[in-house]
């Protein structure tokens, strides 16, 4: 590993008497991509701005391969940023903007136009050299400002929602070269978003952010099956959420109660007891004829189905009030049941997640996220 | 006569306004009940449009006779003798060039405005860029004082400068010296406030940019907020100089003798009991045209710099026009 090892250690930034970031201590390792994900406010840029050096921290530490850089200014910083507005210069033309800081680094004008050279073919943009950036679409702007970041070999590069201003398709596209770019030069990448199909789909790791504080930290693929908060759970847009009642059942399971019925999970907070949340992932709801018996079933209507494509959704409302989405093969006989079938609908123990009552800043319940379809990682 | 060109722009900016109303009115009726609202919005069109010409006429034809009879062959400023350049240059004593009264004023308005310009706009840009991007106590302070001479009036401040300058400072003499000291303050607020609102436009992304990159906080001034910058010192240059041109309070508390006198003094002292006559028309002339002429430049020049930003008409028109 060529370094770009970052630990944050109780970071703290605090504006008036408002904690932008409250707290955070994590570890970035050496070639990592690590996302930074939350919604809106939750302090990403704050975090980042502080690595880059913009920012000074209110309390805490920015330990860059074992230095600690918190006091640094940022031209001194061996971490370079990409800005969401790329901030390309107007002025300069392209080949000038990704030339610009290495006249910093020391290098001759023949040892610069090489790696100039070098950058702009990593970066695909070769025979662009003597555009002005307001000549350039946002996709080809984005990658002028990545060539110029990446052409200082720095350890760490820093990304702020890079993607944000640029449409979906191109977006999509971006995001699978952007991945394939960060293996190739093998830096840490430590990115910043707000779209959870995007830090999902691209991290190596990553952190969900909440009010400045880490939520919960993980692969994504654990974030996402094993949220261990509603509010994660929600944010990431996994799962219907429940609420229920808990109390301990035999054999470490937890007993739930949703209205009147009575259910068994087998994971997450198995200990919690009282009012918690409960998620469960649409391709776990299991929908039965209303004749069907057993455990974990539970009676509903039908309140309609939506045809996906690839599969189906259906959505149920309990008898208790809950709404739940449900996604099942197109040849299940729920997809063609219509509105207003009454049904059972299955729940099975290890995939009704109980979550830590956490007193969650949740703004959305499952009626809000009702007709939303779940993404699900590639 | 040079008080009157403020006017002029003005009028400049009233023509640029009226198409407007004129072009909703042209559109179209979309039901018949607004037919009504269209009429009478035609008329209220019809209104300002006639208002606009008015004074655009009111305003502008002192001015075009005055010019006119700067052409004028005999000595008369009602009765028109026929075209000649007698004013301007062939008259061997009464002339823009032959008489040193008239020819050292010319002189001296471009000096003072040369030499104003000069100073004011690096140091206005300096504060500029002390007040936007170091927010300190000092910062706050300029500011102020920025405000400050905005509020002032121009007779109260020339009065001050003159008791200083002849009472306080007397190492600094009326005359050319006093003249700039006095215009530069000013003129101050001019680059000061253009460039901070360009500055605000600008916002940090680009120095932080830069910064990133390797620079210091120096060389990201230098290499990144002074290009960009150009285009509002260029008009903020544009603006002093047309400033100085019209000024005439302080100018006339400053001067010492007739040779410090710049255009506006000379005009004011020969109209009252001095020599009247076409030659003071030929010079207002002449400083009326080095007037457009600069407008023009800051116009075209600003329009120029501003290329790819997707500015529109109105808004280079504004930035030259200082608001
Ligand atoms: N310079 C500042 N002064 C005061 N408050 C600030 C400043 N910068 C950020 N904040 C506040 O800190 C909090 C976190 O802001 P931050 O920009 O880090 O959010 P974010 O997670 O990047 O959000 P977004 O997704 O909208 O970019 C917000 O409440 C914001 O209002
Ligand atoms: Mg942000």
């Amino acid at each position: 590993m060529p370094g770009g090892t970052i630990t944050l250690r109780n970071l703290t930034k605090r504006f008036g008497d408002h904690n932008a970031v409250d707290d955070i201590s994590l570890e970035v390792h050496g070639g990592e991509f690590f996302s930074l994900l939350g919604p809106s406010g939750c302090g990403k840029t704050t975090t980042l701005r502080m690595v880059a050096g913009f920012e000074e921290p209110t309390a805490g530490q920015i330990i860059l391969d074992g230095a600690d850089v918190g006091r640094m200014p940022p031209n001194k910083r061996k971490v370079n940023t990409v800005f969401q507005s790329y901030a390309l210069f107007p002025f300069l033309d392209v080949a000038e903007n990704v030339a610009f800081g290495l006249r910093y680094q020391g290098c001759t004008r023949a040892e610069a136009k090489q790696r100039v050279a070098g950058a702009l073919d990593l970066v695909q943009l070769t025979g662009y050299e003597r555009r002005r950036p307001g000549q350039l679409s946002g996709g080809q702007q984005q990658r002028v400002a990545l060539a110029r970041a990446l052409v200082l070999n720095p350890s760490v590069l820093l990304l702020d929602e890079p993607l944000g201003a640029l449409d979906a398709k191109l977006r999509r596209a971006l995001q699978v070269e952007l991945k394939a770019l960060q293996e190739r030069v093998g830096i840490t990448f430590l990115y910043v978003t707000h779209d959870q199909e995007e830090a999902l789909t691209m991290s190596d790791r990553l952190a969900v952010m909440s009010n400045g504080r880490i939520a919960q930290l993980g692969p994504p693929r654990v974030v996402y099956e094993e949220p261990e908060s509603a509010y994660v759970a929600d944010f990431l847009g996994v799962s219907n959420l429940m609420d229920a009642v808990a109390a301990p059942g035999g054999d470490g399971t937890c007993r739930l109660t949703i209205g009147e019925f009575s259910l068994t999970s087998t994971c997450g907070s198995l200990r919690a007891s009282g009012p918690v949340k409960v998620a469960v992932r649409p391709e776990r709801v299991g929908i039965e004829a209303f004749v069907a018996s057993g455990d974990n079933r539970v009676p509903a209507m039908i309140e309609r189905t939506v045809f996906l494509g690839s599969s189906t959704q259906v959505v149920v409302r309990l008898a208790a009030g809950a709404g739940l989405q449900s996604v099942v093969r197109n040849d299940d006989p729920a997809a063609g049941w219509v509105a207003g079938t009454p049904i059972k609908v299955v729940l099975p123990p290890d995939a009704l997640r109980v979550l830590a009552n956490d007193g969650g800043t949740v703004e959305q319940i499952h009626e809000e996220t009702l007709g939303d379809v779940a993404p699900v990682p590639a | 006569m040079a008080v009157t060109l403020p006017d002029a722009t003005g009028a400049a900016g009233e023509e640029l306004f009226a198409p407007s109303p004129a072009a909703g009115a042209r559109t179209p009726p979309a039901a018949v009940r607004r037919s009504s609202i269209i009429a009478r919005l035609r008329r209220r069109a019809v209104f300002l449009e006639t208002f606009t010409w008015l004074y655009l006429i009111w305003s502008i034809i002192p001015i075009g006779i005055a010019v006119l009879f700067s052409f004028n062959s005999g000595k008369a400023q009602a009765t028109w003798q026929g075209f000649s350049w007698r004013w301007y240059v062939t008259d061997p004593t009464q002339s823009v060039l032959h008489n040193a009264e008239l020819h050292q004023a010319f002189v001296q308005t471009l000096v003072l405005a040369g030499l104003t310009t000069l100073i004011t706009v690096p140091i206005g840009v300096a504060f500029a860029i002390g007040i936007d991007r170091w927010r300190t106590r000092t910062a706050s302070a300029l500011n102020f004082v920025m405000i400050f001479s905005f509020v002032v009036p121009e007779l109260l401040l020339a009065i001050a400068l003159f008791f200083v300058v002849t009472d306080l400072l007397h190492f600094l003499p009326l005359g050319t010296t006093a003249e700039v000291a006095g215009l530069v303050v000013w003129n101050l607020s001019w680059p000061a406030i253009v460039v901070r609102s360009r500055l605000v436009t600008i916002g940090r992304v680009y120095e932080e940019a830069a910064a990133d990159l390797g620079a210091s906080r120096l060389k990201a001034l230098w290499r990144v907020l002074m290009p960009m910058l150009m285009p509002a010192i260029f008009a903020s240059a544009v603006l002093v100089f047309a400033g100085v041109i019209d000024d005439f309070v302080i100018v006339e508390q400053l001067s010492s003798t007739a040779a410090t006198q710049p255009v506006s003094v000379a005009i004011y002292s020969n109209v009252h009991g001095g020599l009247a006559g076409p030659a003071l028309n030929a010079l207002a002339t002449l400083m009326l045209v080095i007037s457009l002429v600069v407008a023009a430049i800051g116009y075209v020049g600003y329009r120029l710099m501003t290329r790819g930003e997707r500015k529109n008409t109105a808004e280079a028109l504004t930035t030259i026009a200082g608001m």
